[in-house]
């Protein structure tokens, strides 16, 4: 038995769509087959992780050049990166920029999500595809676009940097969101309206404490979208706000040093941890449901 | 009173996204792409004066055709190869019984969240003259000296295959995920071979999928900057990085918003074949 605490949770009904899926009946798949099958997508995952999975190699290694498999063991690459006020600066202000756009699209993920699944009956389909809208456009294009809204209005670049990445983060945090409401039973909300709660407290108190687990999901992902942006940053960075992709970029185009795999390893294990802290809370299935 | 009280709560929880997507996203991307007809100023950005110039520079000179042309190139082929690689993977996700299906979910998912930087990175890493493809192809003695892969097209489509791929996977996964695995067994039942079943009910019935996938890598391969900027160099320009100078070198709004919208335009002919192709299978 699984004491999984998201497995307890109230009406969680995507769980059950995996649970019967599994236990459905499958094709009978042949040895043969299946051996083959097997090989096949083996093969497909050791191509989807080999180059991640090379970057954490050559972040110990101990020369200047690239080289696989590494020469020896070292951190020195982990120093360099620490030492870095370029690189450790823009370490933090993806942290921040990360953070403020994740709260940003969670809250507003939040109340979309609500509204389209509470109040837009006969056109929720429509409604639940133009949330999807920043994920059918280009990224390149929002971002230039908004370079030219800054040159048009009057905005802080900061503020259409942050705007830029709530917008990318959205369609993930309204369909996260959206999940976890479908799980929620209508009928309690329509109860304590019945006995006077007002509808803003029947959010706080009903609707929000149920969905928790899901909003915090969302909150995490969101994060995580933002903090790989490379698109969305490349034109609205600036002086003194670089992003962390933005500043390997950069760094990039004239060297590339292990100390970029020094960075990136430690941005795969954040990713990963997070990811992992998402799967327990919700399975992240739910959020990828674009 | 009541439905007075709901309406105006409706609005308050739909009126940000609006907001934020009017202002934010649609004026903007509008007024951008407008631009295409107007006439280059280097001092105002554009001037006021309708043209057809910057179309008829794209179409028409040699420089901008090989570029439109090798990224619909390389666009086609990633969205092809991502099919033929990501099809098994979903259908395998899709229908296999294994308890590790979560963690194996997890593993293309996984890629996907450490941005396109790190796997681009990843693969600087596995295609330089040092890198381990070289030092295997020539362990294997398919080699004699390391291969120059780096700054071909090969490497920018590879990279950009690992990278889009899992965009295709989850369009997939869910059109398969969501058949009847009964609809399958009928079809053998009745006496269909494996591949006959394949070829006439699961492949027509995850159309939407393949679409759906499609559509999103090619446009995303088309609109991307980094990867073939770092992978391709100088030899390998496509659309994107062609954006990119246009807007911060060039300062060429007017021709980088023709470039875009040739970008835009491809997306929607392949949404329109979707659409124009849904509606014939219906009649």
């Amino acid at each position: 038995m699984r004491s999984n605490a998201s497995e307890t949770m109230p009406g969680d009904d995507r769980r059950g769509y995996t649970k019967g899926t599994i236990s459905q009946p499958t094709m009978e798949f042949g040895y043969l087959r299946r051996v083959s099958m097997g090989i096949l997508v083996t093969a497909i995952y050791v191509f989807l992780l080999s180059p991640i999975i090379i970057v954490v190699f050559t972040s110990f290694n101990p020369t200047t050049a690239n080289t696989f498999p590494p020469s020896g063991f070292s951190l020195r690459w982990y120093g360099a990166f620490f030492e870095s006020s370029g690189f450790t600066s823009a370490f933090q202000f993806s942290l921040w920029l990360g953070l403020i756009a994740a709260v940003a699209a969670t809250v507003i993920g939040f109340f979309t999500a609500y509204g389209i699944t509470r109040f837009l009956t006969k056109k929720r389909e429509l409604g639940q595809s133009l949330a999807m809208l920043p994920v059918m456009i280009p990224h390149i294009l929002i971002s230039i676009s908004l370079l030219l809204l800054l040159t048009v209005l009057p905005i802080p670049e900061m503020t259409a940097l942050i705007v830029g990445h709530t917008i990318i983060c959205l369609p993930f945090t309204i369909a996260g969101i959206t999940a976890s409401l479908e799980g929620v039973d209508k009928q309690l909300e329509l109860a304590a309206l019945t006995l006077g709660a007002s509808r803003f407290r029947v959010l706080v108190e009903i609707v929000i404490p149920l969905i928790a687990p899901g909003m915090l999901s969302a909150l995490i992902f969101a994060f995580i979208i933002s903090f790989g942006d490379v698109y969305i940053a490349l034109f609205l960075s600036g002086p003194g706000m670089t992003t962390l992709p933005i500043e390997i970029f950069s760094y990039m185009q004239w060297e590339s040093t292990p100390v970029i795999a020094a960075i990136t390893t430690l941005q795969i294990l954040m990713i990963v941890v997070l990811g992992l802290v998402i799967e327990r809370l919700v399975g992240l299935r739910k959020i990828m449901r674009v | 009173m009541r439905t007075g009280g709901e309406k105006a709560f409706s609005r308050i929880m739909l009126g940000p996204i609006t907001i934020l997507y009017v202002l934010f996203l649609l004026a903007p991307i509008s007024f951008f792409l407008l631009m295409s007809l107007f006439k280059y100023d280097a001092f105002n950005m554009y001037a006021p004066v309708v043209t057809g110039e910057n179309f008829a520079r794209l179409l028409f000179d040699g420089y901008y055709q090989t570029i439109i042309l090798r990224t619909l190139k390389i666009a086609f082929l990633t969205a092809f190869f991502s099919l033929v690689l990501g099809y098994p993977l979903a259908y395998f996700l899709a229908r296999t019984k294994s308890a590790w299906r979560g963690v194996l979910m997890f593993l293309v998912i996984a890629p996907l969240m450490t941005g396109v930087i790190v796997r681009t990175y990843g693969w600087i890493v596995l295609l330089g003259r040092e890198g381990a493809v070289n030092k295997v192809l020539m362990t294997l003695g398919f080699l004699s000296e390391p291969a120059t892969i780096l700054g071909t097209e090969l490497a920018v489509l590879l990279a950009l295959v690992h990278i889009l791929m899992p965009y295709m996977v989850f369009p997939l996964f869910s059109s398969l995920a969501s058949q009847d695995p009964d609809v399958e067994r009928a079809a053998s039942t009745l006496g269909a071979g494996r591949v006959r079943t394949f070829i006439e009910v699961t492949l027509p019935m995850s159309r939407s999928g393949i679409i759906m996938g499609a559509a999103l890598v090619f446009t995303l391969t088309a609109g991307s900057v980094v990867t073939p900027a770092l992978l391709g160099g100088k030899d390998v320009q496509m659309i994107g990085q062609q954006i990119y100078e246009l807007v911060t070198s060039t300062l060429n709004w007017p021709l980088a918003s023709a470039t875009a919208f040739v970008l835009v335009f491809c997306q929607f002919s392949i949404i329109f074949l979707y659409f124009r192709g849904g509606r014939s299978r219906a009649q």
